[in-house]
Parts: C-alpha cells; sequence; structure tokens
C-alpha cells in the first residue's frame, strides 16, 4: 500500500471517528462507536494498522508516527465524548429542564426611522421604475435657482431663507449656498441626460427655520421626475396614486388642489385619503406633498424641447411622513439619536 | 387673507355656505385655513400663493367666487364727483426715483369732516381684524383690502412746501412712521417726503407728523406702484412689515392704481364730506400693454391628460378676465388682465383653465408605460453596509451637517484645509461644514450618556464636505463609528463589514504617528520639533507637489539649482523639504544614489517616483501627512548618507490629537496587487478628547470612507469549488522582539507558507521577561495548510512550517518557543 493512501485512509477514519463520537446520543451509542473505531478486535482503527504492515520500508516511520497521532486523537474524541453524556446526565438527574429561561439575546443594532423610510419609498419608487440619483448638497444659484425658474427678484432667493456659504471659503467668488430643494439633483440629471428621464433624488436639504416640533433647518426630500414624450397629469395623479397605495396598503385615492411652485406649471398640492383608525376609520385627506408638470422654462433651461416632451416632477418631505407613520410628535427627535428612541424602529 | 363674507356678498351673490365656498376656493387654489364667526358676520382665513397678489382684495376673491360658481362680478364704478380748482394748482409731485417708484398720483380732497366711521364700515374692518381709526384713515384700509392697493392719506396743510418729493432716503436720515417708532434709514430705501422731510417710507408705512387728525381739513390721496424689490429689502432691513409692504412685495395691479385712488376719494367724500378737487397728478409710467396669448387647445389634454372642450376653456378665461381677441376651433388669443401677472405664456393658461375646470375631473388610473430601474451600487455598498453594522449591533444616527467650531477643530482626518461656513449659522451656532462625522457622533455619545443609556453603539452615514479651492467642494461619503468597545473590537466590526461587502478582502493597518512627536523628542533631544501650522502645511503641500513633478521630469537637478539661485523661498524650501523627507525614509542605498545625483552623477539619478511611492506608503506625501524639515540653511545641504537629521514633525500628531497616541491607526485596503486606498481612520478617543466631549466612558471610533468601501466590493461574487482536500492545523508559538507587529509576522509566515497557507489566526500574545527576556513577546497562532492537489501528509505540514520558522527567524529573529 502507497504511504499516500494509507494516509487518506487514516484520514478520513479520524473525522469519522470524531463525528460518531461527537454524535453520540447516550451511552449505548457511544459505546458502539468506541466498538467501531477503537475496537480491540475488528475496530476500524485496527484493520488500518494491519495495514502498516504493507507500507514500503521506508515510508513505514511516517506512516507510524501519523498512526499513532490519529489514534489519541481518536481516543481524545472518545474522552471528551464519555464526559459530555456524564454532564448532561448529571445536569437531567439534577434540574428539571426550564424551557422559559431566556435565550443569550444577541444585541441588534437599528436602523434609523428616516432611514427606514427612505428606503421604503426608493423601494416602492424602484418598483415603478424610478432610478435614485443623488447630487452635491452644495449648489450654486444656477441649480439651486435659476435653471429651477427661480429668477433673482423672487422671495426664494432672498439671503435670509437660504444658507450661503461664506464667500472666504469660496475661492471663485461665484455664490455658493447649501441646497434648500433637491431639485437641483434633478437639473443636474437632465443637463446630462437626453430623455426620457425617471428618476427620484433624495437627501439633506437645508432651510433657515427655527427648529421647533414640526421644523427643523436641516431635513430630507424626495422628489420623484419623469420627462418623455406624451406625460401628462394624469400620469402623475396615478403614479402618486400607485406610490401612495403601496406605501399606505389598500386603496388610496389623490387630490390637486392648486398651488405655485416656480418650477412646476400647472403646480399642485397632493392630499391622499387616509383611513383614519382613531376616527373610526373615517375618510380624511392629508397633505403628501407638492406636484406639478414640469415649467416650459426648466425644460429649455437644460436643452429640452418643452413642444416634444413634457414631464412631472413631485416631492415631499421625509421627517413629515416618517412621523405621521411612526406616530413622532416633535421632528427634532430624530436628530438627537436617543438610543431609546431609535430602538422603537 | 382674511375675506369677510359680509363683505364679498356686495361684488357676488352668495347663495351658498361658508364650508361650500371655502371648499370650492380650496380646490381652485385658495387654501382654506379657518373660519369664524365675528359679530354677525364670517372671517373666512384663505392662504394666497405669492403669484396671486390679485387675490389680496375682496374683489379677487370675489371674482374666484363668480368664475367657479358662475355667478356675476358686480363691481363700483369710482367716479366721485369733482368740482373747483385743479388739483395740479393745490399741489405738486416730483419722483426723483422713478426706479424705486415707478408711479405716483396724488388727488386733493378739502374740507373733510374727519370723525369716527359709520358702523358698517367698523364691522367689515373688524371683521377682517383691523381696528377702527378715523374714517379717512378706515376708508384708505377699506380701498385696500377691497382691491390690495395700498393707498395713504396725508395731511395736506402739515406738508411743509404743500407738496411731495419722492426720492432716496439719505444716509441715516431718520423717519418717525405711525407705529410711533423712529427708523434710520439708507439710500436703498424709498421715501415721500415733503419740501423738508420724509413723511411716508415709501410702499411700507406712513409718518407719524403728517398722519391723518381730527383736526385735518385737506388730504392728499396717495395711490402709487412700488419696485416690489426695494419694498422687499426696505421691510426686511427695518423689520417693519406692514399691509401695504405685503401687497407692494408681490406687486399690484399697474391698472387698478387710479381705480383705488378715485375709489377712496368717493368713500371719503360720501362718509366724510369734502371737495375733491378737478383731475389727478400721475407721475411716471402708464401701465404697460399686454402682449397676447395664445392657447392651443391641443394643449390642454397634451398636459392635463384629458380633453376639454375648446369652448369650455374659452369660457374659463374670459370669465377670469382674459380679453379675447380671436378664436377658432384649434385656439383661443387672448390678452390677460392687467392685475394677473402671472400669466404670460401658454402654460399659465392651461393651469388656469385645469384649476377652473377641476383637477378631480383628471383620472388616477392612467397607465404609465412600464420601465427598468435600478438600485445604484452606491445603494447597494450602503445595504450591506448597514446589515453588517447593525447585525454588529450598532444604531444608525443621524446629526446636523454643519456643526459648532469647537467640534469641527477636533478632528479632521481628511483635510487640513479650513472648514466651509454658512454665513449664518444652521442652529445655534452651528456655522461649519463638518469635516468629519466623528465629533457629532461624540455629541450623540454625551447625549446617550447622560440619558443614562447603558449600550451606545452608533453609526453614521453622511457626507464630509473638503473645501477644494475652486469648484464646488468635494462632499464625500464616509461611515462613522463611535462604541463602547476597544480598539479591537471595533477593529473586528470593520474585518466583518469588509468581508460582508468581498469575503478576499484585506484590511492593512499603519499605525498614526501620534506619538511621533515624543518620538522624536527623545531620539534627538537638542533639535527643535514643533507642530506644523496650517500655513505652512498648505505652502507644502503645494510645494512638495511642484518639487517631485520637476525632480521626476528629466531637469530635475537643473531645476533645483535654479530654484536655489532664484531665492525664491518658497521653492527653496521645496527642494530642501525633498532632501529632508526624502532623505529621512530612505535607505541607505537611496540615499546614497540621491547624494550622487544632486553631487552631479547624472547617470545614476534616483528614481523620485521611487520616493513619491514611499513617501505615500508612508503617509506622507499624497495624504498630506507631510514631515517637516525644520533644519534650515545651509545645513540642510550638507547631507551625507549617514547624518541626515530627522527634526521633522508630523502633522498628524496634531490633527489627530482627538485619538490616543498608541491606538489609533490608518486604514487601507488592497484594491489591487500594486495599489492601495486609503479606507479611513480608527483610534480610541484620548483622554483629553473625551474631556472635550464631557464623556465619562471610553470609545473607540472611526471613519470610512465610502468610495473605498465600493472599490473592493465584489457585488456579484463567483462561485469558487471548496476543497476537497482535509486541511492540517498546526500551532506556532513565536518568541520576538517587542518591535514586531503581527502584520509583519504574519505577512512573513503568510509568504513562507505559501501556496498551502490557507488561513492564519491569531491567538493570543504573551509576555513574561524572566522566560523569554526583556522586550520580548512570544505570540502564539494557528496556521491553517491544505494544498489543492491532495492531502497534506504529516510531514510535509510540518517541512512547512519549519520554513514557516526560518522565514520569520530571518526576517524577525523570531524564535521557535519549545
Amino acid at each position: 500500500m502507497a504511504l499516500a493512501e494509507f494516509l487518506a485512509e487514516l484520514e478520513s477514519l479520524e473525522a469519522a471517528a470524531r463525528q460518531s463520537l461527537a454524535a453520540a446520543a447516550d451511552a449505548s451509542a457511544l459505546e458502539a462507536a468506541r466498538v467501531e473505531f477503537l475496537g480491540a478486535k475488528s475496530g476500524r482503527l485496527k484493520s488500518v494498522q494491519k495495514q502498516l504492515g504493507t507500507i514500503p520500508g521506508p515510508d513505514k516511520p511516517a506512516a507510524g508516527k501519523r498512526f499513532n497521532e490519529a489514534k489519541l486523537a481518536i481516543e481524545a474524541a472518545l474522552t471528551m465524548a464519555q464526559e459530555r453524556l456524564e454532564r448532561s446526565a448529571t445536569q437531567a438527574a439534577a434540574a428539571p429542564f426550564d424551557p422559559t429561561l431566556p435565550g443569550p439575546r444577541p444585541r441588534l443594532g437599528h436602523l434609523h426611522p428616516l432611514t427606514q423610510t427612505i428606503e421604503e419609498l426608493k423601494d416602492i419608487m424602484g418598483r415603478l421604475g424610478f432610478t435614485v440619483a443623488t447630487g452635491p448638497e452644495i449648489e450654486d444659484e444656477r441649480h439651486n435657482f435659476e435653471a429651477l425658474n427661480i429668477p433673482a427678484s423672487h422671495p426664494a432667493r432672498d439671503p435670509l431663507e437660504n444658507f450661503y456659504l461664506s464667500v472666504a471659503g469660496v475661492a471663485t467668488g461665484e455664490p455658493l449656498l447649501l441646497r434648500s430643494q433637491t431639485s437641483t439633483v434633478q437639473i443636474r440629471v437632465m443637463e446630462s441626460t437626453p430623455p426620457p428621464v425617471r428618476i427620484i433624488s433624495l437627501g439633506r436639504v437645508y432651510r433657515p427655520d427655527t427648529a421647533d416640533a414640526t421644523h427643523y433647518p436641516m431635513f430630507h426630500q424626495i422628489e420623484g421626475l419623469l420627462i418623455d414624450r406624451k406625460v401628462t397629469m394624469a400620469d402623475l395623479k396615478s403614479v402618486l396614486r400607485l406610490f401612495a397605495s403601496s406605501f399606505l396598503g389598500g386603496d388610496v385615492h389623490i387630490r390637486f388642489r392648486p398651488s405655485f411652485f416656480p418650477f412646476t406649471e400647472p403646480s399642485v398640492e397632493v392630499d391622499m385619503s387616509w383611513h383614519d383608525t382613531h376616527a373610526g376609520g373615517a375618510i380624511r385627506w392629508i397633505e403628501m406633498g407638492g406636484a406639478g408638470m414640469v415649467d416650459p422654462h426648466v425644460l429649455r433651461a437644460v436643452g429640452y424641447d418643452p413642444e416634444e416632451v413634457t414631464g412631472f416632477a413631485f416631492g415631499l418631505g421625509v421627517e413629515r411622513v416618517c412621523a405621521r407613520r411612526h406616530g413622532v410628535s416633535d421632528i427634532r427627535e430624530f436628530y438627537r439619536n436617543d438610543v431609546r428612541f431609535l430602538h422603537q424602529f | 387673507m382674511i375675506v369677510s363674507w359680509d363683505w364679498l356678498k356686495q361684488y357676488v351673490a352668495l347663495d351658498m355656505t361658508p364650508a361650500e365656498l371655502a371648499e370650492r376656493l380650496m380646490m381652485a387654489g385658495l387654501n382654506h385655513e379657518d373660519t369664524h364667526q365675528v359679530g354677525d358676520d364670517w372671517a373666512i382665513n384663505l392662504e394666497v400663493t405669492s403669484n396671486r397678489p390679485d387675490c389680496l382684495g375682496h374683489i379677487g376673491i370675489a371674482r374666484e367666487v363668480a368664475v367657479l360658481f358662475e355667478r356675476e362680478l358686480k363691481l363700483p364704478a369710482a367716479l366721485p364727483a369733482s368740482s373747483g380748482e385743479r388739483v395740479t394748482e393745490l399741489t405738486d409731485v416730483t419722483v426723483e426715483n422713478p426706479k424705486q417708484c415707478p408711479r405716483y398720483t396724488a388727488r386733493v380732497i378739502r374740507g373733510v369732516k374727519v370723525a369716527p366711521s359709520p358702523r358698517w364700515l367698523v364691522n367689515r374692518l373688524a371683521t377682517v381684524g383691523i381696528g377702527a381709526i378715523n374714517n379717512v384713515v378706515d376708508i384708505t384700509n377699506y380701498v385696500l383690502l377691497e382691491c390690495g392697493q395700498p393707498l395713504h392719506a396725508f395731511d395736506l396743510a402739515r406738508l411743509a412746501g404743500r407738496r411731495i418729493i419722492v426720492r432716496q432716503a439719505r444716509e441715516g436720515e431718520t423717519f418717525l412712521a405711525i407705529n410711533h417708532k423712529s427708523y434710520v434709514l439708507d439710500p436703498s430705501m424709498c421715501v415721500i417726503a415733503d419740501a423738508q422731510r420724509a413723511v411716508g417710507l415709501g410702499g411700507v408705512m406712513g409718518g407719524a407728523e403728517s398722519e391723518v387728525s381730527p383736526q385735518t381739513k385737506e388730504l392728499l390721496i396717495e395711490a402709487a406702484e412700488f419696485d416690489p424689490m426695494s419694498i422687499r429689502n426696505t421691510a426686511r432691513k427695518l423689520s417693519l412689515h406692514s399691509d401695504s409692504s405685503y401687497r407692494f412685495e408681490r406687486g399690484v395691479d399697474p391698472s387698478g392704481v387710479d381705480w383705488a385712488s378715485r375709489r377712496t376719494c368717493e368713500l371719503i367724500l360720501e362718509l366724510a364730506g369734502g371737495e375733491l378737487a378737478a383731475g389727478v397728478i400721475d407721475v411716471g409710467q402708464q401701465p404697460a400693454e399686454r402682449q397676447p396669448i395664445t392657447l392651443r387647445f391641443d394643449q390642454l389634454p397634451r398636459i392635463l391628460g384629458i380633453e376639454i372642450d375648446g369652448r369650455v376653456a374659452r369660457r374659463i378665461l374670459s370669465a377670469l378676465g382674459n380679453q379675447e381677441l380671436r378664436a377658432d376651433a384649434r385656439q383661443v388669443e387672448v390678452i390677460p388682465p392687467s392685475w394677473r401677472r402671472d400669466l404670460s405664456r401658454e402654460i399659465d393658461l392651461v393651469e388656469e383653465v385645469a384649476r377652473i375646470y377641476g383637477y378631480d375631473k383628471i383620472p388616477e388610473d392612467a397607465s404609465v408605460p412600464m420601465a427598468p430601474s435600478h438600485r445604484t451600487e452606491t445603494d447597494r455598498v450602503l445595504g450591506k453596509v448597514r446589515q453588517a453594522l447593525t447585525a454588529a449591533g450598532f444604531d444608525e444616527a443621524m446629526t446636523l451637517s454643519v456643526v459648532e467650531e469647537p467640534w469641527s477643530e477636533a478632528f479632521s482626518p481628511w483635510t487640513t484645509a479650513a472648514p466651509l461656513r454658512s454665513s449664518t449659522p444652521v442652529l445655534r451656532r452651528a456655522d461649519r461644514l463638518r469635516r468629519s462625522l466623528v465629533p457629532s457622533l461624540l455629541g450623540a455619545r454625551q447625549t446617550n450618556e447622560s440619558l443614562a443609556n447603558p449600550v451606545i453603539e452608533l453609526f453614521e452615514i453622511a457626507n464630509v464636505y473638503l473645501p477644494r479651492g475652486s469648484q464646488l467642494p468635494e462632499e464625500e461619503l464616509v461611515v462613522s463609528l463611535t462604541s463602547g468597545g476597544d480598539y479591537f473590537a471595533v477593529k473586528g466590526v470593520i474585518e466583518g463589514v469588509l468581508v460582508a461587502l468581498n469575503p478576499a478582502a484585506e484590511l492593512l493597518v499603519r499605525p498614526i504617528w501620534n506619538d511621533l512627536l515624543e518620538k522624536e523628542r527623545k531620539a534627538h533631544p537638542d533639535s527643535q520639533v514643533r507642530a506644523i501650522s496650517d500655513h505652512e502645511f498648505s505652502a507644502l503641500r503645494r510645494a512638495i507637489e511642484i518639487g517631485i513633478a520637476a525632480l521626476a521630469s528629466h531637469e530635475r537637478h537643473d531645476l533645483f539649482e535654479r530654484w536655489r539661485r532664484a531665492g525664491d523661498a518658497e521653492d527653496l524650501f521645496v527642494a530642501e523639504f525633498l532632501f529632508q523627507a526624502g532623505f529621512s525614509v530612505l535607505t541607505a542605498q537611496d540615499r546614497q544614489s540621491l547624494s550622487l545625483m544632486l553631487g552631479g552623477a547624472k547617470d545614476n539619478y534616483l528614481d523620485f517616483e521611487a520616493i513619491r511611492v514611499r513617501l505615500v506608503a508612508l503617509g506622507l506625501a499624497d495624504r498630506r501627512e507631510l514631515l517637516m524639515p525644520l533644519a534650515t540653511g545651509e545645513e540642510s545641504f550638507a547631507l551625507t548618507a549617514e547624518n541626515s537629521p530627522s527634526p521633522y514633525v508630523a502633522t498628524s500628531a496634531r490633527r489627530h490629537q482627538l485619538l490616543d497616541a498608541q491606538q489609533a491607526a490608518e486604514l487601507w485596503v488592497r484594491v489591487a496587487d500594486d495599489d492601495e486606498l486609503l479606507l479611513g481612520y480608527l483610534g480610541q478617543v484620548s483622554a483629553d478628547g473625551l474631556q472635550q466631549f464631557e464623556l465619562r466612558g471610553g470609545t473607540t471610533v472611526a471613519e470610512l470612507n465610502l468610495s473605498a468601501l465600493a472599490a473592493i466590493a465584489n457585488l456579484i461574487p463567483q462561485y469558487v469549488q471548496p476543497p476537497v482536500f482535509p486541511s492540517v492545523a498546526r500551532d506556532l508559538n513565536l518568541v520576538v522582539d517587542e518591535g514586531v507587529l503581527w502584520a509583519e509576522l504574519a505577512g512573513t509566515v503568510r509568504l513562507a507558507a505559501a501556496p498551502f497557507a490557507e488561513s492564519l489566526t491569531f491567538q493570543d500574545v504573551y509576555r513574561n521577561p524572566e522566560r523569554l527576556g526583556p522586550d520580548k513577546k512570544s505570540l502564539l497562532f494557528t496556521l491553517t495548510l491544505r494544498s489543492p492537489d491532495g492531502t497534506l501528509t504529516g510531514e510535509q505540514a510540518d517541512l512547512v512550517c519549519s520554513s514557516v520558522v526560518n522565514a520569520c527567524h530571518a526576517a524577525h529573529g523570531a524564535q521557535l518557543r519549545a
């Protein structure tokens, strides 16, 4: 017998023995395993030992050494198995098993509720064919205002309504600001992509609101944009209904109220019907966000032809959605990071 | 805008309930805030969007009601009778600043009797929340709330020179407003003055000194137009907002100016008597002619998704005051009404038709075509990172992107450039755009400590903002952690994150030379060692780039000489720096080469790219961890192979002082055989750091660059057949000097055991000066060996082990411990 063959057999025997011994559930099973592998007359180790004699002379010492190692290992495994059975026998006898004792519970971390909401919204919009797009939080005036049809005279451009960066930090001298809406991302995508476009942009936005239960100077926005030939307000309403139904479950309806945003025309406030479980299942309308058809000025500003394509856009504040979904009455909680708060979601 | 039900009835028949009215108005764009009863009247509070100043008066609302309910709109003609002298003989108006005040009209009434207003007027004003003063003032308020045009009545007798001059305010000019507060003005503001002084702040508020009093007999009635931007700036600068400024900021109806003036006079004659002088003084530009707009009817379904009959669209537009020029089956051409400056394009007309026709007619079950969407790579990487971190027990935090100065300065591992700042604080004193999330997380940790939360394991994923000089700053997504665990606990978590992204990923750890200063001071007690300033640092950074590029070029030596001769301080500094930095990290052989090169042996030049690689590898050059030479003057050029001084200073010492000097490291990942990326930083927070953040318990922090994580992520792993042959494990116990790092030893072991080394598991470190000798440690580890070609025999395994031991002995002086 060749040395390699012998060693391989020894190896598999050792593995099999360890497994059998470790698996033995009671004393008789263990004894059976012992006899099988270590039996003095016809144990499997014995039969391998017999093959030692067939190993060519020069290989004999190596084979013998390995044989002894394997034997010792199997004997050690037997001892361990015996001790294991003795231990469980004494325990079983000493104390009845209490299945209600707690198991050691791993400490699992929790994702921030805003992340969970964002992921869910992204997920739903993904199923509706919208791909996530992101862009810089520090923006120039072209992307935050001009391309969005917000001229210099518009009140939204008031320095007090925005967080402009100090001039000292901006080498080019061009005014930069923390974006006040994620529509900037839409402009950046449209500037670099020919239609059709079907994206959701999301991220942090900044507005100088005094922090209170419903305001924080930083919040998250999620905005959808669809540009293509023949996109209508009926498409907008339908997509929003699919979106709201997916998020809330059940049959949700959408209502538009006329509104005004510089970058859309027509512009609407979007409400969705809400079965108020607290009010005995009564249906009431709750505000969802703003929406509208992309203004022709905006389409032109990014090089699209408004006679060729139309599009819709909608946006909503993540904090508000999340706060309502989980009954959080003060949105400042989202940024306090109390572990007891985070662990509720 | 608060609307009185009783008042509204004057213009349009109201046969619906206030609730029905509010609902219908809301669905047409006037959001209903609330309705409450005032006496016998209803006050209906409507929210008017900034594009609809025409709805800042009862007539504007009445017009919407008339259109929505298809009722007739009845408006007063406002044709007061005049008599006697012409107004031009009684007063005079000059406008010096037509940009701020494009139009100013004045009428004069003499012989009025100022008295309390009649009941109906008092009541209507009370409904909309305005207190009555006297009949004249009440009438100007009334007309403002009727048509949206602000008005002002001056006591003509109290105007010096009996005249009006509209001009820019003078620098420092003071003005006493009718609220009896005094304001200091500047030339960006527009005042209404008489021959001597400002008597009104144009479009914002009248003055106390010319206000109408019970003694007033003669009135000058002002109806004007002011520039919206100028009004907004003035109102804001002075924090003086009024019903007038609110309307002028949004733009008034240019054709309504004169109507409002006549209407005011009509009511004054009726309620306060007097005689209206003939004519009007009307200075400035007349309303511009509006351009016609064409609405193609096929645009209605194209935008709205519903068919609307052309005749319906025409009826809506006409009812809203658009003047139809021509129409056919395909389109209509209209002149928009003067009070609707928001209408100038076809799309504006589409919106008008839609909102009156009703958005409820738009279906919500259109079949939108399907489209593919994909999850971005960033999102997939972030998903795995979040999964791994939450599994490791970390909770996700979210903190403000802008921090206060002490936090901003506490830790900035990615850049030494000063942080960007917002011109006004975002919250409290926070105005620095953060360069690291770590301080914010330590803040959140402190919050949790103060709440006595026992376990605080937090991570956040957000941008840091790194100034780039020109263009937009760099926004780098990073993942940061703060843990109550020690250095190794967090290191293990980071290794877990890497494995989640790519099981084959390898984490390379390099100690941060945080204690370099100390080491240097000890090694060179005579040298002056100090920390580098930000200014010196950025000069260095620029310098080393130039210097390396130049030295790497073929002219390197010539250039060097030229710098030296030119005596350009900065460039000379470059050369010195390169000498020092280069020399201090070079092998003796390299130094020799460099000396040769600079000594003129041109053929035997040094490969400066190799130096650059070394500098980077040592964390010196590209990553801003520059070593700075302090040796100056000729001395620095007198370098020889052996005596290179090292009075250099690590900038890292200052930049990482938040971290413990010992238990801190840079983390790198290998993205290719010869390419490594900086992953981030890991370290225990130092005692000083804990004190700064008022933390009681210790914490370990880390910050990882997401782009490095993305670079190693294997998002579509390929199946590899598990090995078929059994493995052999061997425990080894090697005694080495304290200075030998585990990673160094492990590298040697892996190399020596290749290709059989399957895994190498660190088990323990053991120190015992008596048994092992001083400054020695024993490293215990398990080496698992496996061959892809067959079962390893014990002899083969022993052979591998002995070559491992030999290699470790050769490389690290390691001894096998019996």
